[in-house]
């Protein structure tokens, strides 16, 4: 069970960055439909995006926080005996920015409501990009400790 | 614009009830992962780890609720700019990030 939940947990968090990085991208780096693949990752609807980031953000969060028991008791027992202390470090990142962001959630809802408010231009493109560090840092941590006996394992 | 006022707040509020949680270890409950068991209060590790993770993010949330919802009527003759829902939350990032690096410089 809680191998099915790591890999839906993995797999929500792929669409959430997905979801967040289109956001972001076109809110800091607008582009005008048409052109090269970049440009057009950039020249999307931005605005369709916020309601299934936020639904997929607090699936991956939930699905996160039922598998959080099995890596305290199991991962970072094994983790702390290889002294592997950048990699306990990096987690208790992860937790800590990951909570950081539930609470933003409510604001990033607001300030993406259409019609789009032009006087909240500047906390929608600091408060996507934020949140899309977030994930980005999240994911990649999670992705390194899902593979850390295989990567440092000794 | 209440609703933008105080969504704000929570923003902000919730970084920074949640930073102080941890830091002082103000958790609401506490769960036992190897006796599968919670307990109210930041409880301390008995036979196994003991998680309190879950109680700091109950702490603020209800932290922030109530500050929220004291804050909005008393506050509603100041203007709340929207930049403070993403500058507490970022400063609160860079606050752990500092106190987090000892993980990194051992």
């Amino acid at each position: 069970m809680i191998t099915f939940l790591l890999i839906l947990h993995g797999l929500t968090s792929v669409v959430l960055l997905g979801g967040l990085t289109h956001q972001a991208l076109a809110v800091l780096f607008p582009a005008k439909a048409g052109g090269g693949v970049m440009t057009s990752f950039r020249s999307v609807n931005a605005a369709v995006y916020t309601k299934a980031n936020i639904v997929l953000y607090l699936v991956t969060f939930v699905l996160g926080a039922l598998i959080y028991p099995a890596y305290r008791v199991a991962v970072r027992t094994w983790i702390e005996r290889a002294r592997l202390w950048e990699i306990s470090g990096s987690f208790e990142m992860k937790e800590q920015f990951v909570a950081v962001g539930l609470g933003m959630l409510p604001l990033y809802w607001f300030v993406w409501r259409k019609p789009l408010d032009p006087a909240l231009a500047s906390t929608r493109t600091w408060i996507t990009a934020i949140l899309c560090a977030i994930v980005w840092f999240g994911f990649l941590v999670g992705h390194i400790l899902n593979n850390v006996r295989g990567l440092f394992g000794q | 614009m209440t609703q933008q006022r105080a969504l704000t707040l929570f923003a902000a509020l919730f970084a920074v009830f949640y930073l102080v949680a941890v830091e002082m270890n103000w958790a609401l409950i506490t769960y036992h992962p190897r006796q599968e068991a919670w307990g109210w209060g930041a409880q301390a590790a008995t036979k196994g780890p003991a998680m309190h993770w879950y109680g700091w993010l109950a702490s603020a949330a209800l932290a922030a609720t109530v500050a929220t919802l004291i804050a909005v009527p008393v506050l509603k003759r100041i203007a709340i700019p929207t930049w403070i829902g993403w500058v507490a939350p970022l400063a609160v990032i860079v606050a752990f990030a500092w106190v987090l690096r000892i993980f990194f410089f051992r």
